[in-house]
């Protein structure tokens, strides 16, 4: 792993997406007690005014800093985004790492509720379990989007182990009697990094969306707590007139989305030389 | 072959049979009588609310409600609107179908080619400042939400420049009657900006595998042996590279579907496209389930079809995957 | 906004309608964006009813109509319709002449049959539980013969030419006669209408547009504005962008859309603000939700209650989510009700005056964390709120912030509207934003705010006999029963029931081409037929 770390440092795009993945997350934990308070009284006849020296980025159409609810809507985005992806990618790769590697009927089954969950689109699957809790706690939240996202990674997953077992090495090793659980570890999870890469750069940049749809149900984050989909979704009516409102929150969706492909690639890449 | 097709059918029937459950269970779950909507902010005696909760066959228990429902949608009956006055679920998905089909089927042809086309392109070029810039551009499309980027194009297009209509999928002033042509050159316009926008925020996420897959099998064995053969680039590119990331590629085939879906409810929000988006989208606002219901079996048995056809596909491509 | 208020009661025909329109001045289309599909444009088949009754009001006519002060009690202000004339053979009977001009679309005259069945239909709590209620105190309905239709009534009350013609127009009984009721609403009736008004349905795209076209054989003349389209856009982003493009001629409401400061600068349209009935509430639940035979433990108190309304800028935040002319009423009276049953003067936002109201309850920050307690229990409420409205969502977010910073801690529950519902009629709550569309008739009071009203409407509990009688009264007195209302109304203020928010005054963007505009508060375009395109000005889509 240390090794991985390294080499993923010495790519100057691994550096890059790196540092900006630490200053985003720095930022959203060490900022927010020096903004000014983000619950004010709106303040409707002043409305969205343009960015100045007083607002960095401008205010919305109640007159809230952007700024300041940009760094405070991270934290949640952030954390759902993160919690989120870290659970589906886990039990995506499990699912289709065992599915693929065992075959037969565990693969049979596996991938037939697989196949029939992911035939429900996502959005119906947390509209029904977020009305049917209720209350809607953030760790709920995280849960429910990390569950309902790991469909896809699986069989993806599946489809390169599959590709993997027709291949040379893999053969060889279950040839020499090695144990599944090493096979699966040490020959088949490294060599699907890449299309994991790939799969986990895309998910953050849904995850982070699908958290403005759902608001858009009002079943997401609830007001006046910001999140960045939450902002661009309140922001709508003022593309025109006031853009920085939504740009700002979107520039930030972008920036992850960027630096976690830049991470991503990097680690794919590191992976093939080193394997 | 065929055994193996019949086997593969048997499958999806079975999958499509978990899902329909799934989606019967999950509605069971949802708190709250669907139809206290019904009652609107006047007085309603009891028995008119029994009449109708047994009119939507709600006072049985819920395994027979699973049975009667299965009956139905085997008959294609997919129950009826609560909120639209008791119209016909499946009236209501048939007459929306057509212009999803057109819109989704327009965007995923033109995702599919442009995707395609730029990942290859991607992988051919990797580590290029150009290569970068696509990368970065494609991807910060895909981080887009679908409802901003449609507003801008509507606004730049539609409003500033006045180019391309911004709502309908026909002009209100065609008459029904018109001719094939006639409606053709109609829709056309109409079709831009929303196709536009559905494609744009789905094209970096094909482009995106399709880069990945091109790239790996860049480097197998075969193709490194074929380079060797000293056959040219071009060749190799299309005889191995592509043929070896058709299986990654169609695995994922699956997945285009329920984004092009998820995207839809919000592009033909915006542009009033009268597809299935839209009634789903209506039908979540005022919470009317079996519309909900509805559309949601027609978007799976879709998925469902849409990776059995993959898998058939991956098999005739694949000839390696004939004797597995 | 630049705002162009037209009064209402401008141009009405002095002449009566069937000169007016005789000789069209020129031919139009009206193109309108609204945010639903009417699926019913039926009487007495109304779901959503706003919307379906907007429509249905142009192609079925009604017996008389309300006049332009929709004034329920004034008979005389009544204009005839398909009935020429009406006469009161006693206190408890009405007998109604039809106008022998009058015909169905499929060219059979309207008789008095049509009227009785349609009327008996509504009547009939089987079919419409809601309309039976309302329509209680008619006894019979009889035709004497195609053209006399005699209506009797259980009492003598001054509504009662409101009651026969208002909520049940006739409906063709030689088409329907033979349809059973269940199988009306998928019925072709529905999707093709056989109507006797102005207008006919001539094109239904489904999930898009209404097209309406003039009956050319409609009995007061041809109408001048020979087209309507009735565009279907859920979404505000939406018809903000078709009224933006130069799409359509009218939205039905510039404040329900998204930003609508973009559309002050719009040359080709006047703005018409049309007092409402719509009525924005947070009820306030006067009975535990634990055990709803209790009083609640901090919502029983009336001192209590006029604080929290005290403490809340209701003005700034009803003209924050739905436009400068929304009136902030302090008792259940839309606009269209208050303009004519005079609503009492609004509690003003005074949080010194709150506080010490509160202070007289033992309401204080004992404790020194800036949350008001008592008895070492803090002030804390509860407030549910239909998760899927944005309006009222928004409007709980300011609420619960006005009042953190004021000292009471308000939770908010975001809910799915059948549990939102549900928990509404059990009575498991504490406060709940609310909305009713409230009847032209301040009679329509009992509905909700009487001892007799079941929780469906009546969540809060509220009971005050006092009211009950003076509605009561003011029900049966003739000529004028303004004074009882006003005083019914002034005594549920005083009880404070719940935060009365936001009473909506609409305000409709309409093209400056259009003349002899009347927009009617109750149902907004049923006018139309008799406006017409100034001469001149007409657009390509006036000549198409």
């Amino acid at each position: 792993m240390n090794e991985l770390g390294r080499r993923l440092w010495a790519d100057p795009a691994g550096r890059a997406g790196t540092v900006i993945l630490l200053l985003l997350i720095l930022a959203v934990i060490a900022l927010p007690p020096m903004l000014p308070d983000h619950r004010v009284q709106p303040d409707i006849v002043r409305g969205a005014q343009p960015p100045s020296a007083h607002h960095l980025l401008g205010t919305d159409n109640l007159n809230r800093d952007v700024f300041a609810r940009v760094v405070r809507g991270g934290q949640i985005s952030l954390l759902v985004a993160a919690g989120a992806v870290l659970m589906s990618v886990t039990l995506g790769t499990l699912v289709g790492l065992v599915a693929g590697y065992a075959g037969g009927w565990v693969d049979g089954v596996l991938m037939r509720l697989v196949d029939a969950t992911l035939a429900v689109p996502r959005l119906f699957l947390l509209l029904l379990l977020v009305a049917a809790l209720e209350h809607i706690p953030l760790g709920i939240l995280i849960l429910s989007i990390g569950a309902t996202g790991w469909l896809g990674t699986s069989r993806l997953v599946r489809a390169e182990v599959l590709r993997l077992k027709a291949l040379d090495f893999t053969r060889g090793a279950v040839a020499l009697g090695a144990r599944p659980s090493r096979v699966i570890f040490t020959h088949l999870l490294p060599n699907v990094t890449g299309p994991l890469a790939v799969a986990t750069t895309l998910a953050v940049g849904d995850v982070i969306l699908l958290e403005a749809g759902l608001s858009f149900l009002g079943l997401g984050v609830q007001p006046p707590t910001p999140s960045w989909g939450g902002m661009i979704l309140d922001a709508k009516p003022y593309i025109v007139s006031a853009p920085w409102s939504s740009l700002a929150p979107g520039a930030a969706i972008v920036l992850t989305v960027l630096a976690v492909n830049l991470v991503g690639d990097a680690l794919s890449h590191a992976q093939a030389e080193g394997g | 072959m065929s055994g193996w097709l019949l086997r593969r059918s048997l499958q999806a029937v079975l999958t499509y049979f978990v899902a329909v459950s799934l989606i019967f269970f999950l509605m069971r779950l949802v708190p709250g009588d669907p139809l206290a909507r019904l009652s609107d902010d006047r007085p309603m005696p009891p028995e008119a609310i029994a009449a109708l909760r047994a009119r939507y066959g709600l006072d049985q228990p819920a395994t027979r409600q699973f049975l009667v429902f299965v009956t139905q949608l085997m008959r294609g009956d997919l129950g009826r609107s609560i909120e639209r006055g008791g119209l016909p679920v499946t009236a209501l998905v048939t007459e929306r179908l057509p212009a999803t089909l057109l819109l989704g089927g327009s965007a995923l042809l033109l995702n599919l080619t442009l995707g395609l086309w730029l990942g290859a392109w991607q992988a051919t070029h990797r580590g290029t400042r150009g290569e970068r810039a696509v990368g970065a551009i494609s991807l910060a499309l895909y981080a887009m939400p679908s409802f901003w980027l449609g507003l801008v194009l509507a606004w730049a297009f539609g409003i500033k420049l006045r180019w391309l209509p911004v709502a309908f999928m026909t002009s209100p002033w065609l008459r029904p009657g018109a001719s094939f042509a006639a409606r053709a050159m109609d829709v056309l316009p109409h079709l831009v900006l929303p196709v536009l926008t559905l494609t744009l925020v789905t094209l970096g996420a094909t482009a995106r595998y399709q880069r990945g897959a091109l790239t790996e099998a860049l480097a197998l064995v075969t193709v490194r042996a074929a380079r060797s053969r000293g056959l040219s680039e071009s060749v190799i590119r299309w005889r191995y590279a592509w043929r070896a990331a058709v299986g990654p590629m169609l695995a994922l085939f699956g997945l285009w579907l329920p984004m092009l879906v998820a995207g839809s409810v919000f592009v033909e929000t915006i542009f009033v496209w009268p597809g299935l988006g839209s009634l789903a989208a209506d039908a979540i606002a005022s919470r009317d389930y079996p519309v909900i219901m509805g559309t949601t079996l027609l978007v799976s048995a879709a998925v469902v079809g849409g990776n059995l056809l993959a898998d058939v596909l991956h098999r005739w491509l694949d000839p390696r995957l004939r004797d597995a | 906004m630049r705002g162009r208020p037209l009064f209402l009661t401008l141009c009405l025909f002095s002449s009566g309608p069937s000169l007016a329109a005789q000789q069209p001045i020129g031919t139009g289309t009206l193109v309108v964006a609204g945010p639903r599909e009417a699926l019913s444009p039926v009487p007495t088949l109304w779901r959503n009813e706003q919307f379906n009754r907007e429509i249905s009001d142009l192609i079925f006519l009604r017996l008389a109509d309300v006049g332009p002060e929709v004034s329920t009690t004034n008979e005389r202000s009544f204009l005839p319709r398909l009935a020429r004339r009406w006469t009161r053979r006693d206190p408890r009977t009405l007998v109604f002449e039809l106008d022998p001009r009058a015909t169905w679309q499929d060219g059979r005259p309207v008789t008095a049959m049509d009227a009785a069945f349609a009327l008996n239909r509504a009547r009939d709590p089987k079919l419409s539980p809601q309309l039976a209620t309302l329509l209680r105190r008619i006894s019979t309905v009889t035709a004497n013969d195609a053209r006399h239709l005699t209506v009797r009534f259980t009492e003598a009350y001054p509504e009662q030419l409101y009651d026969a013609v208002y909520h049940a127009p006739p409906l063709p009984a030689h088409l329907l006669a033979s349809i059973i009721p269940e199988s009306l609403a998928t019925s072709a009736f529905i999707q093709q209408p056989v109507g006797n008004g102005p207008y006919r349905l001539s094109r239904r795209a489904p999930g898009t547009l209404l097209e309406l076209a003039a009956d050319t054989s409609f009995f007061l003349g041809t109408p001048a504005v020979r087209r309507i389209l009735f565009l279907v856009a859920a979404d505000g982003e939406a018809r903000l962008n078709l009224l933006l493009s130069g799409t359509v001629d009218a939205v039905d409401n510039i404040y329900a859309l998204p930003n609508p400061g973009r559309i002050d600068k719009l040359p080709d349209f006047f703005y018409y603000p049309v007092p409402g009935l719509n009525l924005q509430y947070a009820t306030l639940n006067l009975r535990n939700p634990a055990d709803t035979s209790q009083p609640h433990p901090i919502l029983a108190d009336p001192v209590l209650r006029r604080a929290l309304v005290l403490a809340f800028d209701r003005e700034t935040v009803s003209k924050l989510a739905f436009g400068p002319f929304t009136r902030t009423p302090s008792a259940p009276v839309s606009a269209l009700v208050g303009r004519n049953a005079a609503a009492p003067p609004t509690l003003p936002y005074d949080t010194a005056l709150a506080r010490r109201l509160l202070a007289t309850r033992g309401w204080l920050d004992h404790d020194g964390d800036g949350m008001l307690d008592k008895d070492g229990r803090k002030l804390q409420l509860t407030a549910m709120v239909p998760a899927p409205v944005a309006p009222r969502r928004q409007m709980s977010a300011q609420m619960q912030e006005a009042y953190r910073r004021f000292g009471i801690e308000l939770l908010i529950e975001p809910l799915d509207i059948p549990v939102f519902i549900e928990r509404r009629d059990a009575g498991k709550f504490d406060l709940d934003f609310y909305a009713v569309t409230q009847d032209p008739t301040p009679a329509g009071l009992s509905q909700s705010w009487s001892c007799a009203a079941p929780t469906t409407t009546n969540a809060g509990h509220y009971c005050n006999p006092i009211v009950d009688s003076l509605i009561a009264k003011a029900a049966v007195t003739s000529p004028d029963p303004g004074p009882l209302y006003r005083e019914a109304v002034r005594r549920i203020a005083d009880d404070v029931p719940a935060i009365f928010i936001a009473a909506q005054v609409p305000v409709i963007a309409l093209h400056r081409r259009f003349t002899n505009v009347t927009l009617r508060p109750e149902s907004l375009w049923a006018d139309v037929w008799q406006w017409s395109v100034v001469p001149g000005q007409q657009l390509e889509r006036d000549r198409q």
